[in-house]
Protein backbone atom coordinates (compact mmCIF):
# COMPACT_ATOMS: atom_id res chain seq x y z
CA UNK A 1 0.00 0.00 0.00
CA UNK A 2 1.16 3.68 -1.10
CA UNK A 3 1.77 6.29 1.79
CA UNK A 4 -1.56 7.32 3.53
CA UNK A 5 -2.11 10.60 3.11
CA UNK A 6 -3.22 13.04 6.39
CA UNK A 7 -6.53 12.41 8.00
CA UNK A 8 -6.02 8.60 7.82
CA UNK A 9 -5.84 7.47 11.09
CA UNK A 10 -3.09 4.28 10.50
CA UNK A 11 0.72 5.81 10.53
CA UNK A 12 1.66 6.25 7.18
CA UNK A 13 3.74 2.84 5.59
CA UNK A 14 6.16 2.34 2.86
CA UNK A 15 6.30 -1.37 0.90
CA UNK A 16 9.91 -2.45 0.61
CA UNK A 17 10.02 -5.16 -1.46
CA UNK A 18 13.11 -7.63 -1.42
CA UNK A 19 14.95 -9.22 -4.43
CA UNK A 20 13.18 -12.56 -4.41
CA UNK A 21 9.71 -10.69 -4.28
CA UNK A 22 9.01 -10.85 -0.41
CA UNK A 23 6.91 -7.78 0.47
CA UNK A 24 7.26 -5.86 3.40
CA UNK A 25 5.05 -3.48 4.92
CA UNK A 26 6.78 -0.73 7.35
CA UNK A 27 6.19 2.09 9.18
CA UNK A 28 7.77 5.11 7.72
CA UNK A 29 9.51 6.08 11.09
CA UNK A 30 11.40 2.29 10.77
CA UNK A 31 12.04 2.42 7.22
CA UNK A 32 13.67 5.98 7.78
CA UNK A 33 16.11 4.89 9.75
CA UNK A 34 17.73 4.35 6.37
CA UNK A 35 18.99 7.62 4.30
CA UNK A 36 18.45 5.84 1.38
CA UNK A 37 14.79 5.01 1.62
CA UNK A 38 14.45 8.34 3.75
CA UNK A 39 15.27 10.20 0.21
CA UNK A 40 13.15 8.31 -1.80
CA UNK A 41 10.39 9.06 0.26
CA UNK A 42 10.82 12.51 0.42
CA UNK A 43 11.30 12.54 -2.97
CA UNK A 44 7.86 10.79 -3.40
CA UNK A 45 8.52 7.82 -5.64
CA UNK A 46 7.55 4.91 -2.94
CA UNK A 47 4.02 4.46 -4.45
CA UNK A 48 3.43 0.81 -5.57
CA UNK A 49 6.89 -0.59 -2.93
CA UNK A 50 10.48 0.04 -3.13
CA UNK A 51 11.97 -2.52 -4.89
CA UNK A 52 15.53 -3.45 -3.27
CA UNK A 53 17.45 -5.94 -5.57
CA UNK A 54 20.69 -5.94 -3.89
CA UNK A 55 18.63 -7.84 -0.45
CA UNK A 56 17.11 -10.77 -0.23
CA UNK A 57 14.00 -11.35 1.78
CA UNK A 58 15.94 -13.11 4.52
CA UNK A 59 18.27 -10.51 5.31
CA UNK A 60 15.62 -7.44 4.95
CA UNK A 61 13.75 -9.49 7.21
CA UNK A 62 17.13 -9.16 10.00
CA UNK A 63 17.65 -5.41 8.98
CA UNK A 64 13.87 -4.35 9.78
CA UNK A 65 14.23 -6.66 13.14
CA UNK A 66 17.20 -3.27 13.53
CA UNK A 67 15.41 -0.46 12.72
CA UNK A 68 12.31 -1.80 14.43
CA UNK A 69 14.36 -2.22 17.69
CA UNK A 70 15.99 1.19 16.85
CA UNK A 71 13.50 3.24 15.88
CA UNK A 72 11.08 2.52 18.96
CA UNK A 73 13.77 1.74 21.92
CA UNK A 74 15.34 4.60 24.12
CA UNK A 75 16.87 2.65 26.97
CA UNK A 76 20.52 2.66 25.67
CA UNK A 77 21.35 -0.32 27.81
CA UNK A 78 18.16 -2.28 26.55
CA UNK A 79 19.81 -1.10 22.72
CA UNK A 80 23.36 -2.47 23.60
CA UNK A 81 22.25 -5.88 24.90
CA UNK A 82 19.77 -5.73 21.59
CA UNK A 83 23.20 -4.92 19.28
CA UNK A 84 25.09 -7.29 21.21
CA UNK A 85 23.10 -9.83 20.41
CA UNK A 86 21.83 -8.70 16.88
CA UNK A 87 25.45 -9.45 15.54
CA UNK A 88 26.29 -12.93 17.50
CA UNK A 89 25.40 -14.66 14.75
CA UNK A 90 27.16 -18.17 13.86
CA UNK A 91 26.44 -17.62 10.23
CA UNK A 92 29.70 -14.97 8.34
CA UNK A 93 28.01 -15.12 5.10
CA UNK A 94 24.65 -13.46 7.12
CA UNK A 95 26.91 -11.19 8.98
CA UNK A 96 28.36 -9.80 5.31
CA UNK A 97 25.17 -9.89 3.87
CA UNK A 98 23.91 -7.63 6.62
CA UNK A 99 27.14 -4.94 6.24
CA UNK A 100 26.57 -4.62 2.57
CA UNK A 101 22.55 -4.34 3.37
CA UNK A 102 23.56 -1.32 5.69
CA UNK A 103 25.64 0.03 3.15
CA UNK A 104 23.27 -0.05 0.57
CA UNK A 105 20.61 1.01 2.50
CA UNK A 106 22.47 4.08 4.47
CA UNK A 107 21.86 2.68 7.79
CA UNK A 108 24.81 4.34 9.74
CA UNK A 109 24.34 3.01 13.43
CA UNK A 110 24.19 -1.26 11.97
CA UNK A 111 26.76 -0.51 9.43
CA UNK A 112 28.88 0.63 12.43
CA UNK A 113 28.10 -2.03 14.66
CA UNK A 114 28.33 -4.90 11.95
CA UNK A 115 32.04 -3.27 10.87
CA UNK A 116 32.94 -3.10 14.52
CA UNK A 117 32.03 -6.88 14.68
CA UNK A 118 34.37 -7.56 11.90
CA UNK A 119 36.89 -5.34 13.12
CA UNK A 120 37.20 -6.99 16.27
CA UNK A 121 37.40 -10.88 14.24
CA UNK A 122 40.26 -9.09 13.08
CA UNK A 123 41.96 -7.53 15.83
CA UNK A 124 45.08 -9.32 17.46
CA UNK A 125 44.73 -12.06 14.47
CA UNK A 126 47.94 -13.05 12.14
CA UNK A 127 47.41 -12.89 8.35
CA UNK A 128 47.50 -16.38 8.13
CA UNK A 129 44.93 -16.77 11.10
CA UNK A 130 42.89 -13.54 9.34
CA UNK A 131 42.75 -15.96 5.88
CA UNK A 132 41.67 -19.06 7.74
CA UNK A 133 39.03 -17.40 9.10
CA UNK A 134 37.63 -15.41 6.28
CA UNK A 135 38.05 -18.17 3.62
CA UNK A 136 40.73 -15.57 1.76
CA UNK A 137 42.61 -16.63 -1.18
CA UNK A 138 45.99 -15.55 -1.31
CA UNK A 139 46.14 -14.42 -5.09
CA UNK A 140 49.65 -12.95 -5.02
CA UNK A 141 52.26 -14.34 -6.51
CA UNK A 142 56.18 -15.08 -4.50
CA UNK A 143 57.31 -12.20 -5.96
CA UNK A 144 54.28 -10.06 -5.54
CA UNK A 145 54.06 -11.13 -1.80
CA UNK A 146 57.65 -10.42 -0.67
CA UNK A 147 57.11 -6.70 -2.45
CA UNK A 148 53.91 -6.06 -0.08
CA UNK A 149 56.06 -7.19 3.07
CA UNK A 150 58.41 -4.63 2.25
CA UNK A 151 56.67 -2.17 1.58
CA UNK A 152 54.50 -2.74 4.62
CA UNK A 153 57.16 -3.32 7.10
CA UNK A 154 57.65 0.08 8.36
CA UNK A 155 54.66 -0.51 10.58
CA UNK A 156 55.88 -3.48 12.20
CA UNK A 157 59.70 -2.26 12.62
CA UNK A 158 60.67 -0.10 16.11
CA UNK B 1 28.83 -9.20 -6.13
CA UNK B 2 29.52 -12.48 -7.68
CA UNK B 3 28.93 -15.66 -5.65
CA UNK B 4 31.73 -16.84 -4.40
CA UNK B 5 31.93 -20.97 -4.10
CA UNK B 6 33.46 -21.00 -0.35
CA UNK B 7 31.47 -22.07 2.33
CA UNK B 8 30.86 -19.79 5.25
CA UNK B 9 32.16 -20.79 8.75
CA UNK B 10 29.07 -22.75 10.37
CA UNK B 11 26.81 -21.73 7.50
CA UNK B 12 25.37 -24.00 4.49
CA UNK B 13 28.35 -25.33 2.83
CA UNK B 14 28.82 -24.74 -0.93
CA UNK B 15 27.66 -20.73 -1.34
CA UNK B 16 27.69 -17.59 0.97
CA UNK B 17 29.01 -14.39 0.74
CA UNK B 18 32.71 -13.88 1.70
CA UNK B 19 34.68 -11.05 3.10
CA UNK B 20 36.27 -11.21 0.34
CA UNK B 21 32.35 -10.51 -1.32
CA UNK B 22 32.54 -7.14 0.24
CA UNK B 23 32.66 -3.72 -2.08
CA UNK B 24 35.63 -1.90 -1.83
CA UNK B 25 34.05 1.16 0.59
CA UNK B 26 32.44 -1.99 2.62
CA UNK B 27 35.79 -3.09 3.31
CA UNK B 28 37.09 0.66 3.86
CA UNK B 29 34.84 0.54 6.73
CA UNK B 30 35.77 -1.96 8.25
CA UNK B 31 39.57 -0.59 7.91
CA UNK B 32 38.45 2.47 9.09
CA UNK B 33 38.43 0.15 12.86
CA UNK B 34 41.48 -0.89 12.93
CA UNK B 35 44.97 0.32 13.40
CA UNK B 36 47.78 1.37 11.29
CA UNK B 37 49.22 -1.47 11.90
CA UNK B 38 46.74 -3.92 11.36
CA UNK B 39 45.59 -2.14 8.27
CA UNK B 40 48.82 -2.99 6.89
CA UNK B 41 48.23 -6.40 7.79
CA UNK B 42 45.17 -6.69 5.96
CA UNK B 43 47.30 -5.31 2.67
CA UNK B 44 49.01 -8.56 2.90
CA UNK B 45 45.63 -11.15 2.29
CA UNK B 46 44.96 -10.34 -1.05
CA UNK B 47 44.66 -7.78 -4.27
CA UNK B 48 41.38 -7.09 -2.93
CA UNK B 49 42.51 -5.89 -0.18
CA UNK B 50 45.87 -4.64 -0.97
CA UNK B 51 43.39 -1.86 -2.79
CA UNK B 52 41.42 -1.29 -0.21
CA UNK B 53 44.34 -0.81 2.60
CA UNK B 54 45.64 1.93 0.62
CA UNK B 55 42.60 4.24 0.26
CA UNK B 56 43.46 8.00 0.75
CA UNK B 57 40.20 7.74 2.89
CA UNK B 58 41.32 4.97 5.07
CA UNK B 59 44.45 6.64 5.94
CA UNK B 60 43.25 9.91 5.73
CA UNK B 61 41.21 8.90 9.14
CA UNK B 62 44.71 7.92 10.82
CA UNK B 63 47.13 10.93 10.51
CA UNK B 64 46.65 13.90 13.08
CA UNK B 65 45.06 16.70 11.70
CA UNK B 66 47.94 18.86 11.41
CA UNK B 67 50.04 16.51 9.09
CA UNK B 68 50.64 18.83 6.38
CA UNK B 69 52.76 21.18 8.82
CA UNK B 70 54.14 17.99 10.34
CA UNK B 71 55.25 16.70 6.77
CA UNK B 72 56.71 19.93 6.25
CA UNK B 73 58.56 19.67 9.36
CA UNK B 74 59.80 16.48 8.76
CA UNK B 75 60.96 17.89 5.14
CA UNK B 76 63.08 20.69 6.43
CA UNK B 77 64.70 17.84 8.44
CA UNK B 78 65.40 15.83 5.74
CA UNK B 79 67.90 18.45 4.52
CA UNK B 80 66.26 20.51 2.40
CA UNK B 81 66.02 24.73 2.45
CA UNK B 82 62.84 26.22 3.77
CA UNK B 83 61.92 26.49 0.17
CA UNK B 84 61.93 23.23 -0.54
CA UNK B 85 60.42 22.77 2.67
CA UNK B 86 57.62 25.04 1.46
CA UNK B 87 57.56 23.15 -1.91
CA UNK B 88 57.55 20.03 -0.07
CA UNK B 89 54.46 20.78 1.93
CA UNK B 90 52.74 21.37 -1.19
CA UNK B 91 53.31 18.15 -2.51
CA UNK B 92 52.10 16.60 1.08
CA UNK B 93 48.52 17.07 -0.98
CA UNK B 94 49.53 14.91 -3.85
CA UNK B 95 51.34 12.31 -2.01
CA UNK B 96 49.30 8.89 -1.38
CA UNK B 97 48.17 9.38 2.49
CA UNK B 98 49.84 5.79 3.64
CA UNK B 99 53.25 7.08 2.32
CA UNK B 100 52.20 10.60 4.57
CA UNK B 101 51.83 7.98 7.78
CA UNK B 102 54.48 5.89 6.85
CA UNK B 103 57.10 8.92 6.53
CA UNK B 104 56.26 10.69 9.80
CA UNK B 105 56.20 7.19 11.52
CA UNK B 106 60.10 7.82 11.00
CA UNK B 107 61.97 9.47 13.18
CA UNK B 108 63.20 13.25 11.81
CA UNK B 109 65.40 15.73 13.57
CA UNK B 110 65.24 18.92 14.00
CA UNK B 111 66.41 21.97 15.61
CA UNK B 112 70.14 21.10 14.69
CA UNK B 113 69.57 17.50 14.96
CA UNK B 114 69.32 17.64 19.26
CA UNK B 115 65.34 16.89 18.76
CA UNK B 116 63.44 14.53 17.54
CA UNK B 117 59.83 13.70 16.44
CA UNK B 118 57.49 10.90 15.38
CA UNK B 119 54.16 9.47 15.15
CA UNK B 120 53.50 6.96 16.72
CA UNK B 121 52.35 3.97 14.70
CA UNK B 122 49.17 2.57 17.06
CA UNK B 123 47.73 6.04 17.26
CA UNK B 124 47.31 9.49 16.49
CA UNK B 125 49.80 11.14 18.62
CA UNK B 126 53.14 12.55 18.46
CA UNK B 127 56.10 11.62 20.26
CA UNK B 128 59.13 13.64 20.82
CA UNK B 129 62.75 13.40 22.40
CA UNK B 130 65.29 16.06 23.35
CA UNK B 131 68.79 15.55 23.55
CA UNK B 132 70.80 16.50 26.78
CA UNK B 133 72.67 18.60 24.10
CA UNK B 134 69.24 20.68 24.05
CA UNK B 135 69.18 21.20 27.68
CA UNK B 136 70.55 24.11 29.66
CA UNK B 137 72.08 22.44 32.08
CA UNK B 138 73.86 24.65 34.85
CA UNK B 139 77.52 24.07 35.27
CA UNK B 140 77.47 22.39 32.16
CA UNK B 141 80.70 24.29 31.33
CA UNK B 142 82.58 22.93 33.72
CA UNK B 143 83.95 19.55 33.39
CA UNK B 144 84.72 19.09 37.77
CA UNK B 145 80.72 18.86 37.19
CA UNK B 146 79.51 17.90 34.36
CA UNK B 147 80.97 15.72 31.04
CA UNK B 148 79.14 14.82 27.50
CA UNK B 149 79.91 11.10 27.10
CA UNK B 150 79.46 8.93 24.18
CA UNK B 151 76.84 6.16 25.21
CA UNK B 152 75.03 4.22 22.72
CA UNK B 153 72.08 3.43 24.88
CA UNK B 154 70.99 7.35 24.29
CA UNK B 155 69.06 8.09 20.82
CA UNK B 156 71.52 10.89 20.30
CA UNK B 157 74.38 8.83 21.36
CA UNK B 158 75.63 11.38 23.71
CA UNK B 159 74.22 11.62 27.32
CA UNK B 160 75.35 14.49 30.14
CA UNK B 161 77.12 12.79 32.86
CA UNK B 162 77.21 14.66 36.60
CA UNK B 163 80.47 13.50 38.24
CA UNK B 164 79.40 15.81 41.40
CA UNK B 165 77.51 19.53 42.04
CA UNK B 166 75.97 21.66 44.93
CA UNK B 167 73.80 23.03 42.31
CA UNK B 168 71.55 20.83 40.12
CA UNK B 169 69.61 22.18 37.56
CA UNK B 170 68.53 20.70 34.34
CA UNK B 171 65.94 23.20 32.05
CA UNK B 172 64.37 23.08 29.21
CA UNK B 173 61.89 24.49 26.04
CA UNK B 174 60.43 22.98 23.28
CA UNK B 175 57.85 24.80 20.89
CA UNK B 176 55.99 22.59 18.37
CA UNK B 177 52.46 22.20 16.97
CA UNK B 178 51.42 18.86 18.91
CA UNK B 179 48.39 17.05 17.09
CA UNK B 180 45.46 17.33 19.74
CA UNK B 181 45.57 15.30 22.89
CA UNK B 182 47.15 14.69 26.33
CA UNK B 183 50.64 14.34 26.31
CA UNK B 184 53.08 13.35 29.27
CA UNK B 185 56.76 14.44 30.20
CA UNK B 186 59.11 12.37 31.04
CA UNK B 187 63.04 12.82 31.91
CA UNK B 188 64.84 10.17 30.72
CA UNK B 189 68.11 9.44 33.73
CA UNK B 190 70.25 6.55 34.84
CA UNK B 191 72.02 6.80 37.79
CA UNK B 192 75.53 5.47 37.77
CA UNK B 193 77.89 5.76 34.59
CA UNK B 194 77.24 2.82 31.80
CA UNK B 195 80.49 1.35 29.68
CA UNK B 196 81.02 -1.39 28.48
CA UNK B 197 84.00 -4.32 29.37
CA UNK B 198 85.15 -7.06 27.36
CA UNK B 199 81.63 -6.44 25.43
CA UNK B 200 79.76 -6.79 28.62
CA UNK B 201 77.77 -3.58 30.02
CA UNK B 202 78.86 -2.69 33.40
CA UNK B 203 77.71 0.12 35.86
CA UNK B 204 80.08 1.98 37.64
CA UNK B 205 78.32 3.60 40.80
CA UNK B 206 81.70 5.66 41.78
CA UNK B 207 79.84 8.79 41.49
CA UNK B 208 76.54 7.91 43.10
CA UNK B 209 75.95 10.19 46.16
CA UNK B 210 73.02 12.65 47.66
CA UNK B 211 69.67 11.43 46.09
CA UNK B 212 68.45 9.72 48.81
CA UNK B 213 69.13 12.53 50.81
CA UNK B 214 66.59 15.26 49.66
CA UNK B 215 64.23 14.48 46.58
CA UNK B 216 65.05 15.32 43.27
CA UNK B 217 61.89 18.21 42.05
CA UNK B 218 60.12 18.06 38.81
CA UNK B 219 57.95 21.02 37.30
CA UNK B 220 56.74 22.02 34.00
CA UNK B 221 54.54 24.72 32.58
CA UNK B 222 52.79 25.32 28.99
CA UNK B 223 52.43 28.31 27.27
CA UNK B 224 48.65 28.36 27.72
CA UNK B 225 48.64 28.34 31.81
CA UNK B 226 49.03 24.32 32.26
CA UNK B 227 51.54 23.34 34.97
CA UNK B 228 52.48 20.18 36.77
CA UNK B 229 55.22 19.29 38.82
CA UNK B 230 56.41 16.00 40.72
CA UNK B 231 59.34 14.87 43.05
CA UNK B 232 61.21 11.50 44.48
CA UNK B 233 64.14 10.17 45.28
CA UNK B 234 66.65 9.20 42.96
CA UNK B 235 67.15 5.15 43.56
CA UNK B 236 67.68 2.00 41.11
CA UNK B 237 71.40 2.86 40.13
CA UNK B 238 71.65 0.26 36.49
CA UNK B 239 69.00 1.17 34.35
CA UNK B 240 67.30 4.04 32.82
CA UNK B 241 64.44 5.68 34.04
CA UNK B 242 61.51 7.72 33.05
CA UNK B 243 60.56 9.88 35.13
CA UNK B 244 57.13 11.29 34.87
CA UNK B 245 56.89 15.34 35.11
CA UNK B 246 53.32 15.63 33.95
CA UNK B 247 50.51 15.64 31.64
CA UNK B 248 49.40 18.48 29.20
CA UNK B 249 46.62 19.15 26.88
CA UNK B 250 46.84 20.58 23.49
CA UNK B 251 43.16 21.37 22.47
CA UNK B 252 44.21 23.42 19.17
CA UNK B 253 47.04 21.90 16.84
CA UNK B 254 47.51 24.45 14.48
CA UNK B 255 48.71 26.63 17.09
CA UNK B 256 52.32 25.40 18.36
CA UNK B 257 52.73 24.63 21.83
CA UNK B 258 55.55 26.03 24.37
CA UNK B 259 56.18 23.71 26.96
CA UNK B 260 58.72 24.35 29.38
CA UNK B 261 60.58 21.79 32.35
CA UNK B 262 62.67 21.24 34.66
CA UNK B 263 64.73 19.12 36.89
CA UNK B 264 66.19 20.46 40.18
CA UNK B 265 67.73 19.83 43.38
CA UNK B 266 69.45 23.11 44.64
CA UNK B 267 69.53 22.06 48.54
CA UNK B 268 72.92 23.31 48.55
CA UNK B 269 73.79 21.60 52.34
CA UNK B 270 74.97 18.21 50.30
CA UNK B 271 76.58 17.91 46.81
CA UNK B 272 74.72 15.03 44.45
CA UNK B 273 76.17 13.32 41.57
CA UNK B 274 76.91 9.79 39.56
CA UNK B 275 73.97 10.48 37.25
CA UNK B 276 73.53 10.80 33.37
CA UNK B 277 70.93 12.54 32.15
CA UNK B 278 70.02 11.28 28.25
CA UNK B 279 66.90 13.46 27.20
CA UNK B 280 63.48 14.74 28.04
CA UNK B 281 60.94 12.67 26.36
CA UNK B 282 56.83 13.51 25.12
CA UNK B 283 54.56 10.64 24.77
CA UNK B 284 50.85 10.37 23.96
CA UNK B 285 49.41 9.77 27.59
CA UNK B 286 47.84 6.47 25.90
CA UNK B 287 50.89 4.87 25.71
CA UNK B 288 51.97 5.22 29.25
CA UNK B 289 50.27 2.33 30.47
CA UNK B 290 51.39 0.40 27.68
CA UNK B 291 55.18 0.95 28.35
CA UNK B 292 56.99 -0.14 31.41
CA UNK B 293 58.54 2.84 33.10
CA UNK B 294 61.67 1.16 33.83
CA UNK B 295 64.05 -0.52 30.98
CA UNK B 296 67.27 -2.00 31.23
CA UNK B 297 68.31 0.34 28.01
Amino acid sequence: MASAGSGDEKAATVTLISSDNEHFEVPEAVATLSQTIRHMIEDGCTDGGVPLPNVTGRILAKVLEYCNKHAAASDKDELEKFDKAFVDIDDQATLFDLVMAANYLDIRGMLDLTCQTIADMIKGKSVEEIRETFNIKNDFTPEEEAEIRRENQWAFDD
Amino acid sequence: MGAVASSARGGRGGEGTVLGDLPESCVAEVLLRLDPPEICRMARLSRTFRGAASGDGVWESKLPRNYARLLAVAAAGDGGERQAAAAAALEAESLPKKEVYARLCRRTRFDGGKKEFWLDKGGRGICMSISSMALSITGIDDRRYWNFIPNDESRFHTVAYLSQIWWFEVRGEVEFCFPEGTYSLFYRVHLGRPFKRLGRRVCSSEHIHGWDIKPVRFQMSTSDGQQAQSKCYLTDPGVWINHHVGDFVVKDSSKPTNIRFAMIQIDCTHTKGGLCVDSVVVKPQYLRQKKLTRCYV
